[in-house]
Order: structure tokens, then sequence, then C-alpha cells
């Protein structure tokens, strides 16, 4: 390579280098969105036992029932919506020297760590993660918090292969990986 | 002479005084408003009881030292290639450091260690948690050897780096000098927010502690209000401003000199070394490779004065917010004139600056601040402004506000930039202080790019780049320039392995 500009130097290559935005992403397992479900109905599940409770034991709170119980339904449906959305939105792929992961339904991000900046790979299993087999990888790098990946929903054996590979590709594989188990 | 720390080792015994003192200070910082109002208040019977308390915490000061003394020993494992430390008096603690992840190691003295004629000797490591040794005293001559043998692994892996051939100059003469006059401007013309925020903090804590004694003395307070009060002129305010001011520019200066008193850089086998400081000299060795970020900055004044402040950002680990610790991973020097930034940049990042191809962001970079930092303020304020009549005469100041804020966004916007060559990223932000950030794309973590769903008809979009010092942040440029960007540096990062650190 000459030390002048690239752009006089290396147009033609530029063009011809991989492009990562045309890149065909998998998309997470269909049962991960089961996953989102059960977790949105455990939440929105507390918050209308307490709702509820308010409401019938609390004099004060009773007359607003009318608009409190509608607001509940619209946000469980919002939510409901967006996370659909934000589900069909994601995607990953695993290319032969990096690792691009893109997501969000208002602002549409793409994040992409290449596999030799990589510190080191989490596998994590959650309790309903489980039942359906699925796992998700985390990729931490050094760029602190905002630099790494997380992906979620991939089947199990996927999730494991897709470590192994990487861990392989990186030459990491005598540094132990940590398996967690937290409440997804 | 037991030279090459193979064999566990304590410090010298003098660590036992500067440990002593230093935990008495701290006992004694904690409680110095207690012991006012003790003092104050107590009948002079009680007297010895006072001084018997002083010296039961001098007394177990240095008990304590004692034991910290005994149970702290460190050594070098040549092997492993580590430096292990142990300590902890009730529980062990061992602290591991491999030779390779160290990133700087300074060699500091303070007044009491520059009495007794130990050295101080600190250990920044890219540890997880930013976790650090720091051997409290040590005699020079093995400060200066252990950090040979520190760093001395690293010098040897790196002979390959770019840096060696381009300094064959003489060697330990230090080719950067910042002069107490250059000092004097430096101190004037910046950091006010710094010391800002220090006179704040100090008002704070003299209103808090004030008040406890006031009601310690049993003063009453609605006296001093009253007179405060009376006091409160327009004249007097002025005046008052006016030494507001000319305090905040003296806090800066004594805090640059303390600071920064005969700055000199030097190079010294690939490393370079920083040593400052009026009154405790501070030793700073880098490795230049090390740097993620180069940073320099400029305003308005010193760019009349022909001067500017650099900052090397090192690997910022761990889950600390920008705060204390992001300082202490960032070397300022302040005061540089362009010659030596140039030999600087040169030195850290292994050649000159080269032209390069600029990127600048879309008008739409406008929309969100002016609606969300101006519009949105101004039309509360004028709806508040119309409906309650005492905020009436202020309608003047949100128009000035407005038409300032237009100004400092649309500058922010003209400033806003990106400037892209083969082996550099500058970053160009800043409204007053106009900042340059460098990165080389080697030191790439990871790459964000992101576009609002509003934004993808006329192709605009941002970019992060995130490094091990922070991220660079590039909003509302052509996305389709962007993405080719992206996959430049992605082709550079992946091409080779190149060390980042």
């Amino acid at each position: 390579m000459t030390t002048e500009t690239f752009f006089t130097n290396e147009v033609i290559d530029l063009d011809l280098l991989p492009k990562y935005e045309d890149i065909q992403l998998s998309r997470p397992h269909p049962d991960y969105w089961k996953i989102i479900c059960i977790n949105l109905f455990i939440f929105f599940g507390l918050l209308g036992i307490t709702i509820g409770i308010l409401l019938f034991f609390v004099d004060e709170v009773k007359p607003n029932a009318k608009w409190i119980i509608p607001l509940y339904f619209a946000l469980l449906a919002i939510f409901l919506l967006l996370f659909r959305a934000s589900f069909k939105k994601r995607g990953y792929a695993i290319r032969a020297h990096d690792v691009i992961y893109k997501s969000g339904v208002i602002a549409e991000s793409t994040i992409i760590v290449p596999l030799n900046r990589i510190q080191h790979i989490e596998l994590n299993e959650g309790i309903f993660s489980r039942m359906y087999k699925l796992g998700s990888l985390q990729l931490f790098t050094a760029g602190g918090q905002t630099g790494h990946i997380h992906i979620s929903g991939i089947a199990i054996d996927e999730a494991k292969r897709i470590r192994d590979l990487l861990l392989k590709k990186i030459d990491l594989l005598e540094n132990p990986i940590t398996e967690l188990n937290p409440n997804e | 002479m037991n030279n090459d720390f193979s064999k566990p080792q304590r410090e010298s015994a003098f660590g036992i005084i500067i440990m002593g003192a230093h935990t008495m200070l701290k006992i004694g910082k904690a409680s110095f408003f207690l012991f006012i109002i003790a003092f104050v208040k107590m009948s002079s019977t009680s007297f010895t009881y006072l001084i018997l308390g002083i010296s039961a915490i001098i007394v177990f000061s240095f008990i304590f030292a004692y034991l910290w003394y005994l149970k702290f020993t460190f050594f070098l494992d040549k092997e492993k290639q580590e430096f292990v430390v142990n300590k902890g008096i009730f529980n062990r603690d061992q602290v591991i450091i491999q030779l390779d992840k160290i990133q700087q190691v300074n060699i500091n003295q303070n007044i009491l260690q520059k009495i007794i004629g130990v050295y101080g000797l600190k250990i920044d490591t890219a540890g997880a948690h930013g976790e650090e040794v720091s051997i409290k005293a040590i005699d020079e001559t093995s400060a200066y050897n252990l950090r040979e043998h520190l760093l001395n692994r690293r010098a040897a892996t790196e002979v390959q780096s770019e840096i060696e051939h381009e300094n064959n100059k003489t060697e330990e003469t230090p080719f950067l000098r910042i002069s107490a006059w250059t000092l004097f401007k430096v101190g004037l013309t910046s950091n006010y927010g710094q010391s800002l925020a220090l006179l704040a903090a100090f008002f704070y804590t003299v209103i808090y502690e004030g008040r406890q004694l006031l009601d310690a003395f049993k003063i009453n307070k609605d006296e001093i209000q009253s007179t405060v009060t009376g006091m409160l002129t327009i004249v007097t305010v002025f005046i008052l401003i006016a030494c507001l001011l000319m305090v905040l520019l003296i806090i800066n200066l004594v805090r640059t000199f303390y600071k920064y008193f005969e700055l000199e850089i030097s190079e010294h086998k690939n490393t370079l070394l920083l040593s400052s400081g009026l009154i405790a000299k501070k030793n700073t060795l880098i490795s230049p490779n090390k740097v993620q970020i180069t940073k320099y900055s400029q305003n308005y004044f010193q760019k009349k004065m022909n001067m500017l402040n650099m900052s090397l950002k090192q690997a910022q680990f761990g889950q600390s917010k920008k705060g204390h610790e992001m300082q202490g991973n960032t070397l300022e020097i302040p005061g540089c004139n362009p010659i030596e930034r140039d030999e600087l940049l040169k030195m850290i990042l292994g050649q000159k600056l080269l032209k390069a191809k600029i990127f600048i962001p879309d008008w739409r970079f406008l929309n969100l601040p002016i609606f969300f930092k101006l519009i949105l303020p101004v039309v509360a304020f004028l709806i508040i402004a119309f409906n309650v009549p005492e905020v009436k005469p202020y309608i003047g100041v949100s128009i000035a506000y407005f038409i300032i804020g237009t100004l400092m966004i649309y500058i922010s916007y003209r400033r806003h930039r990106i400037s892209v060559s083969q082996d550099f990223i500058i970053k160009t932000s800043g409204i007053w202080d106009i900042s340059n950030e460098i990165v080389m794309p080697n030191k790439i973590q990871a790459i964000t790019t992101f576009q609002y769903q509003w934004h993808k008809g006329v192709d605009v979009g941002h970019l992060t780049l995130h490094t091990a010092a922070g991220q660079i942040h590039f909003k509302y440029g052509n996305y389709t320039e962007i993405k080719q960007l992206v996959n430049y540096w992605l082709y550079q990062v992946e091409r080779k392995n190149d060390n980042w650190m």
C-alpha cells in the first residue's frame, strides 16, 4: 500500500470491497417470539395484579378506573406491536471476519464487530429460553458498554456452533467462557 | 543487590511513615469539622480528652501502617510474565498483573516522600476494572529499575512497530517543554468548567459545614441572613460577580501551575516520558501505540496566542461512567504550539497527518437541537409569560436566548465534520473549544451505523466508532458514504491482525 490518500488511490477498490449492508441476515428463531410474549405477559400480569389490588382496595383510585383500565390495555397492545416490529427487524450474520447485528424500529442500527477485536464470548440461557431450546450470545469488545453485540433468540445448537466457530476463529479456545442462567 | 525483583520483597521501611501519614490524613480530613466543633464547644477540662483522641488516631494509624507494611509484598514472576502483589491486613489479597497488560507506570513523589527521599510507584493496567497497584515507598534506583523491568518485555515485543525507525534523534532530551509563561496563558484561557465545578463544590461544603458550625455556636441565623440581604444591592452584586470571576481565574492558574509546572516530554526507548508537577513531581511513562485517541483542542483566545491543548486517551475499561477514572486514563498536555503538536502527533501516530477527504453533515443536523433546545423551551416560556404578568418583562431575554442559541447550534453544525485518510480518522467538533480527535483505523473495536426511518428517503444516517477509549460520533452524514467508509474500515481492521494495544 502506498501512503497516498485512499481516495486518489483506491477508488475502484472501495466499490469492490464486500458490502456489509447487502448481507443476507439470519432471523431469530420463530420460537423467540413466544418468549418475548411470555416475558411481556408476566410483566403485564404483575402490573395488572397491582392495579387490580389498588382499584379494589383503595377508594381514592376507584373513580379513575374508567381511564386506567383502557390505558392498561392500550399499553399492552402498543407494547405487543412494538415488540413484534422489533422482533421482525432483528437479524444477524456471521462473516468470515466479523459479526453483524441489526435491530431497531425507529432508528435502524447496525453494529459490526470484527472477530479480531472480540475480547470474550458469553452464551446465556434463561429459564424460558431453555424450554424452547434457545440461547442468547453476547460478544464483548474493549469498546465498553456500547461496543458489544447481544444476539438473543438463537437455537441453542446453532448458538453453540456459532460460539465454537468464533472461538476457533479468534483462537481463544484456551480461555474459559462463562455460561450464565439469568432469568431472561 | 536484589535487582531483578524475582523474590517477594517488601517495600522500603519508610513506607510505614508514608502509609501512617496517609491514613492519618484520611481520618483527619473526614473528621476535620468534627474537631473544630469539639474544640469550640468543649470546656477546658476535657481538653486532655481531645489530646488523647488525637494521639489515639496517630497510634492507630501507625499500627495500621506497620501491619500493612508487613503484609505488603511484591515480586516479578519472570516465567509467567506477571507482577504479583500480596496485600491485605486481615484478608489476603493477591493482585496479579500480566506484564503486557500494563498501560503505564507512574513514579511520583509527594512532599513527605520528597523529605524522606523515597518514591511512589503506580501501575495502571488495562484490567477489567481498571484495577491498579500502588507502591507507596521505594527508593529511587529500585523504582526506576522496577519500571524498567515492568516495561521491558513490551519493548522487546514491539520491535517491529513503525515508530522505532522514525525516531533516531538524540535520546532523553525533552522535545517538548512548557514554560511558566505558557502555563500562565493556559491558565487564563482554558478549563473554566472544571474550576467552576471545583468552586461550586467548595462553596457547597463551606455553606453546609458553616451551617453546622453556626448551629454549634448557637448564632442566630436570621441576623446573618438579614445583614446579607441588606448588603445585596446592584453594585455589590456586580462587585461580587467580578470577585468570583477573579477567584475563578486565580484558581484556574493555581490548578494549572500545580499540575503542569515544568511539563516535559521526552522520548525514552519507544516510550514517551511525561513529567510535571509543582510540589509533587509526577513521572508518567506510556508507549505511544497504547494511545487510542489523540485529541487537540483550541479556542478563539488560544488560536490568537498560537497554542493548543492536547490530550492522549488510553484504553478505558469497566463500567465507570465518564468521571474521575476517565481522567486517570487521559494525559493532558496544555499549551503546545503547532510545531510541538505535529512532533507529538508524529511520535504517537508514527507519521504525519495527510490531506484527507472531508465529510460534512446534512442540514438536518440542525433540526432536533433547534426544536428541543430552542423552540420548545421558548414556546413554553412565552406561554407562561403571556399568562403570568410578573414574567412578562423578561420576554426580551427569551429572544436573546433564541438568537444566541441558534448561532451556537449553527456553529456546532459548521464545525461538525469527519475527515478520513488511509491511516487516520479525524473528527472535528465544538462550539467554543474546537477539538480534533484523531483515531487510527486499527484502534476501532466496533462500528455502529444507524438511521431513522424517516431519513431513509433522503439518505441521511449516523455513525459511531467504538474504541477502547470512548466513542466517536458522526451525525447526519450521507448514509451511502458512511456505508462505504464502514466497509473500508472493516477491510482495514480485518485485513491484518494489528495490535490495537
